[in-house]
């Protein structure tokens, strides 16, 4: 028989810390995925050119980005261990309202904490959960009552734990990223303005320009970026607001791969 | 791998599937919904100070279907609304016994994510329990459980899915409190018979005061002109030492004694004026709302 704490300790021995080499602004957490070191964490929780992982048992470790998608929020890393004790993946999909779950991560700094709720909801792409986080539980397992994750920890609305699916996570491991413009945008009255560009990112490449608004909405964005298409046609406003102009944002498709 | 982490927590998703027949999404305030509970065909019950508009109010039913809902009626003195809509269900069934350490889960519904649920403990039972808003709960039911801000109105029940109270957030500053289903019972049945809950009034301002003999009354501080009280020859001044022949030393006590009596009943009220005893009859009136 198995209670919380046998369920939990399997799955604090799953769950890492993430962090930029040298420290510095908090750590995040992650999941181990597989015995050969694959980790999946928030692509939010990526600070910085290099990164490290901290086992449950203390070891640390350089880790490689292997992929990252921005718009699910979630990244793949790769660590050199061969030894791991990976986590039992779960089916989000058949999650109940009321189930019983169980978050680990870092939250304020203390590693390996326990927090339990319930699945309060589940649907539109999130699994809402009843279980109080703290920002260092980001990039972490949400489990259920087997200790299978069924969730990866990311955010916090109105004190419910939001976690992003972990059919959501395969899809990504399998597909790879999906294409991203690689800019982050505000929604405006007339579209979405770009606040920052990522440094070498389809929208920088485009020459789009941290300022400008395009003129279309975050659905139909995103169903563009999915469309398969490799170039995208924007339309958009710099300065003067009466003349549309338009760019030609061409897209990587979802190349590579993590598992 | 069978663990008994994984039977409980099937028998909890279970008891919130079941509830989910019962569970309505309330649209009648800005930004966040609300939740409500069947209480019998065409009657929601919610939470009333959800309800921020008397018109144009909507619920999401349990098979997503979105349609319109009337306000019946509301006591904002026990946090209960009463909404007319086509269709629905008898009320869930009843929790017999609802005690300190009793496994809670606060069940709702919200139009994106479908029926929703929490869950807690039942931290405090105690008797009769007047709300700051004035009105009478039979149990005062306290939650150690979070209630989000869609959850006020939906349903508690226990591990079986049998019915603790309706969820408020409203009557107490340091938790959420189940509204006892008794409570619910008797307000639904005046709603539907009148359109309003009735409480009777006397029309007085009173303050608390000690009188010569250490008995504890209420002094008359303003009189309703035309009100019940001034009508029956109350004064100014006069204090009032018992009502429909309770001791009364507390606003409480007098709202307490005076339920049970209908408006337009008679009511002897006991007072000290000018140092003399008197009784005067007063025939209650009724005051509409709060």
């Amino acid at each position: 028989m198995l209670g919380w704490g046998d369920v939990a300790e399997r799955l604090r021995r799953a769950t890492v810390q993430v962090r930029a080499v040298g420290g510095g602004r908090g750590a995040g957490s992650g999941v181990v995925w597989d015995a050969d070191g694959l980790i999946v964490t928030n692509a939010h929780v990526l600070r910085g050119p290099r990164l490290e992982v901290e086992l449950w048992d203390g070891r640390t470790m350089l880790a490689a980005v292997v992929s990252r998608d921005a718009r699910r929020d979630l990244a793949a890393l790769r660590i050199g261990a061969r030894d791991l004790e990976p986590a039992a993946a779960g089916d989000s999909d058949a999650l109940r309202p009321g189930e019983l779950v169980m978050a680990v991560g870092s939250p304020l700094g203390f590693a390996g904490a326990l927090s339990t709720g319930t699945v309060h909801s589940a649907g539109d792409g999130w699994v809402r959960a009843a279980v109080r986080l703290a920002p260092g539980n980001s990039g972490g397992p949400l489990a259920n009552a087997r200790g299978q994750v069924v969730g990866i920890n990311t955010a916090i609305l109105n004190g419910l734990g939001l976690a992003v699916p972990s059919n959501t996570v395969r899809d990504f491991l399998v597909r790879g990223a999906r294409p991203a413009l690689g800019a982050v945008l505000e929604p405006v009255p007339l579209g979405l303005r770009i606040l920052e560009l990522d440094p070498g990112g389809a929208a920088e490449r485009a020459n789009l320009r941290a300022g400008d608004v395009l003129l279309t909405r975050r659905e139909d964005l995103d169903a563009a970026l999915d469309s398969g298409r490799g170039v995208l046609r924007l339309h958009f406003l710099r300065g003067d607001w009466r003349k549309v102009r338009e760019a030609a944002v061409g897209l990587g498709g979802r190349a590579e791969a993590a598992a | 791998m069978a663990n008994e982490l994984a039977a409980l927590s099937s028998e909890l998703a279970t008891a919130v599937e079941a509830c989910g027949k019962y569970i309505v999404a309330v649209h009648a305030r800005p930004r966040f919904s609300s939740s409500g509970v069947f209480w019998k065909p065409g009657v929601i019950v919610t939470a009333e100070h959800t309800i921020r508009q008397e018109e144009e109010i909507t619920v999401t039913l349990p098979d997503g279907v979105t349609a319109p809902a009337a306000l019946a009626g509301s006591d904002s003195g026990t946090d209960i609304a009463v909404l007319r809509v086509e269709g629905g269900t008898d009320a869930p069934p009843r929790a017999a016994r609802i005690a300190p350490g009793h496994v809670a889960l606060s069940i709702g519904r919200s139009q994106d994510s479908g029926v929703n649920a929490a869950m807690g403990i039942v931290s405090a039972v105690s008797g009769e329990w007047r709300t700051w808003r004035g009105g009478r709960l039979d149990q005062y039911i306290r939650l150690d459980l979070t209630l989000f801000p869609g959850s006020d109105g939906g349903l508690v029940v226990n591990t079986s899915g049998e019915t603790i109270g309706i969820a408020s957030s409203a009557l107490s500053r340091i938790a959420g409190l189940a509204i006892p289903a008794a409570n619910v019972d008797r307000v639904v049945e005046q709603i539907l018979a009148r359109g309003h809950v009735t409480r009777s009034y006397l029309g007085v301002g009173l303050q608390p005061v000690e009188l010569p003999d250490h008995r504890k009354g209420l002094m008359v501080l303003s009189l309703e002109a035309g009100g019940p009280a001034a009508k029956a020859g109350l004064l100014l001044g006069d204090i009032l030492t018992a009502v429909a022949g309770s001791p009364v030393s507390d606003t409480g006590e007098v709202q307490s004694a005076l339920e049970g009596h209908a408006p337009g009943s008679a009511a002897e009220v006991g007072l000290v004026r000018g140092g003399e005893a008197r009784t005067l009859t007063v025939v209650l009136g009724e005051r509409r709302r709060g």
